[in-house]
């Protein structure tokens, strides 16, 4: 059971990686993409119907930490405290920005807002690249505990969430955001490769074995998993499916 | 600095918990109205289905609004438990974090995925479909507070485990889930956010019907919703309260015959200590009662005019009452929850684990330092929330954004790029 409760996590994370890294990156690129508050909100709406539906896969993912792992959760979260707390912390001012930007007319809502997606997003795409790169430093033979020379090292992985996002605006924008977007050496498929190998090499140096929880807990969240995920991936298909094509106007956000 | 590491911990939860606990309590209820509103808007022919899509898409509306910030204090929950609680992922992680495990996986994720289908597919998907969506939203919305109630009733009351060299294994999925500290809270919670709702429905109604709005048609109609919703859910709120007791803590009431002799237990089998909860479990428990007494007044109340549509368009005293009463339920919420998890203490999960030995290990500057900012957080996110719900509860329908057409969208939409213009 524990190499499928493996297996689980690393669908969840690098779901995460590849869905939630696409309009992170669309969110660091937005004064780039948008020039203007009107274009900006077509950029938004860009990755609106999308955003609530991929970070879902990391609180999943944490989910299956907390129930397989625990672990894991502790070395990780007590181990990286600065960063982890730096991670959350970016995720809610990124995601008040989106929530609450269409929310009010006025100019300077519309600027803060702006500015917090922005921050929000680079933050979350560097405190992944501390993460990211403590564990890769971890799987070339340091023990999973704390920081260490990956911490910083890894800071850089931010740009790939970048380029991520440039790959996912050719697809959904339209216009001059578009013309900008073009602009960016960001292939879709070929970010997300690199993000998924990148994520499945983290995992390597964890001690999966030590960090587990015993066999009864992990039958339970491994089980349920595997009986849900079809419908989780099907819901998220549904998304793609009703939100296919380009947007040419603003939603909601 | 001399902070004291575990109060700064446990503060920051109780305000996280609390402030999370806010919006989910609306958010519950709020869901169950929608759902049913959008069911009859569905069904209905005529006249009445205008009236009934534009409520939809008012409290829809604010319903999202207090989605949103509800959603990011949660997020801020699930982290802390690993970030100041690690104590409790290793000893208990693999028993508490199933039920967690379950919430993400069965609940939350249908539920945000769904809710984004619901927001950004209005008049874009059948409405059929959209209406299938929302009830979704709201039946995923209960499966995740019982699994949250479930990983607290365990911590109330733990089962199901065996102490193994120190940390437990969980071994009886059925007893950790059927758990009567779970259950009986879970409907507990559950006619307490329908009566959180119906105030809210009722309030904002009466506050436009006092201010003799020219949509008298939707507002009657609104009030009575809340209404019913109160009238529905304060009896039940009350039993799934009371049936609680039965599995009480005996040190909860403090230092009682009971609490006395527990005590006596616990210095026996872990040493010498203070095994009775802070005095501010029983004000908690004070509070929450009598303000379920003014609740249950306003609901009786309710309960003569509802028949009369014309007596609740027009009596000013009860609207002022019914404004003045939205607060209410979440006084008695989080009173309530005062009662439970300051009545709790000094345990982390009861007869089990201390909240001293869950705390992490890490540099108190950090704890504070996380204290800080996440309380200037939640402040903020508390104070926004509540502005920007009674901007739009003011607004009245005029305002919806949500489901209506974009400024400028069908221009923008026949143009080939965005000209100037746009």
């Amino acid at each position: 059971m524990e190499i499928v409760a493996v297996v689980v996590l690393a669908v969840f994370v690098a779901g995460y990686l590849v869905l939630a890294g696409a309009d992170i990156g669309v969110g660091m690129l937005l004064p780039v993409l948008g020039r203007d508050a009107r274009e900006r909100r077509l950029v938004i709406a860009g990755i609106a119907p999308f955003f609530l539906g991929n970070e879902v896969w990391l609180v999943s993912a944490v989910g299956v930490v907390a129930g397989a792992f625990p672990g894991l959760e502790h070395r990780l979260l007590e181990g990286l405290f600065p960063v982890v707390s730096g991670l959350v912390l970016a995720w809610v001012v990124r995601d008040m920005g989106l929530w609450l930007r269409g929310r009010v007319e006025a100019a300077a809502w519309r600027a803060g807002c702006d500015g917090a997606i922005v921050v929000g997003s680079w933050g979350l795409a560097l405190a992944w690249g501390s993460v990211l790169g403590t564990l890769l430093v971890a799987a070339a033979g340091e023990p999973v505990s704390g920081m260490n020379a990956g911490t910083v090292a890894g800071l850089p992985l931010a740009a790939l969430f970048a380029l991520h996002g440039a790959g996912f605006a050719r697809w959904r924008l339209s216009g001059a955001p578009l013309e900008r977007a073009r602009r960016w050496p960001g292939r879709y498929a070929v970010t997300g490769a690199v993000l998924v190998a990148v994520a499945v090499l983290a995992g390597l140096g964890v001690p999966w074995e030590q960090v587990r929880a015993s066999a009864s807990a992990l039958t339970v969240t491994a089980g349920t998993t595997v009986v849900l995920l079809p419908a989780l991936v099907g819901a998220q298909a549904l998304v793609w499916w009703t939100f296919r094509g380009r947007v040419h106007s603003p939603s909601y956000l | 600095m001399d902070f004291d590491p575990l109060m700064l911990a446990r503060v920051q939860f109780a305000l996280t918990a609390g402030t999370h606990f806010l919006f989910v309590a609306l958010t519950l209820g709020l869901a169950t109205l929608v759902a049913l509103m959008q069911t009859r808007a569905t069904l209905a022919r005529g006249g009445a289905a205008v009236v009934r899509a534009r409520m939809v898409r008012f409290w829809g509306q604010l319903y999202v609004v207090n989605y949103a910030v509800g959603i990011v204090t949660g997020l801020v929950m699930e982290f802390q438990f690993g970030l100041n609680w690690g104590g409790m992922s290793s000893l208990v992680g693999e028993v508490f974090g199933a039920p967690l495990a379950m919430e993400t996986i069965a609940a939350f994720f249908i539920e945000s995925t769904f809710l984004g289908l619901w927001i950004f597919g209005w008049d874009r998907l059948n409405r059929w479909v959209h209406l299938g969506l929302i009830w979704v939203v709201t039946l995923t919305a209960y499966a995740s507070a019982y699994f949250i109630l479930v990983a607290n009733g365990w911590l109330q009351r733990p089962v199901g485990h065996v102490m193994e060299g120190g940390s437990a294994r969980l071994v009886d999925v059925g007893a950790l889930l059927g758990n009567p500290t779970a259950v009986l809270a879970f409907g507990h919670v559950l006619f307490g956010g329908l009566l959180t709702a119906g105030f809210f429905m009722a309030g904002v109604s009466a506050f436009h019907l006092l201010r003799r709005t020219a949509e008298v048609e939707f507002f009657r109609r609104s009030v009575r919703v809340g209404l019913v919703a109160v009238v529905v859910s304060v009896f039940p709120v009350v039993v799934f309260g009371g049936m609680q007791f039965a599995y009480l803590q005996p040190t909860k009431g403090g230092a009682t015959e009971q609490g006395l002799a527990e005590q006596a237990r616990f210095v026996e089998r872990f040493g010498p200590g203070d095994y009775l909860p802070p005095g501010l479990a029983t004000v908690g428990e004070v509070v929450m009662m009598a303000t379920w007494g003014l609740m249950a007044l306003v609901a009786v109340a309710g309960l003569v005019k509802l028949p009369f549509g014309r007596w609740l368009v027009r009596g000013r005293v009860f609207h002022v009452v019914l404004l003045v009463a939205v607060p209410l339920p979440y006084v008695a919420m989080l009173a309530g929850w005062v009662f439970r998890e300051v009545g709790r203490q000094p345990w982390m999960v009861y007869g089990v684990l201390k909240a001293e030995d869950a705390l992490s290990k890490v540099d108190p500057g950090w704890i504070t330092a996380s204290f800080v900012v996440f309380t200037v957080l939640m402040a903020v996110l508390t104070v926004v929330n509540g502005w920007l719900l009674a901007r739009f509860a003011r607004r009245g329908p005029q305002g919806v954004q949500l489901g209506a057409a974009p400024p400028a969208g069908s221009a923008a939409e026949s143009a080939p790029a965005l000209t100037p213009t746009f």
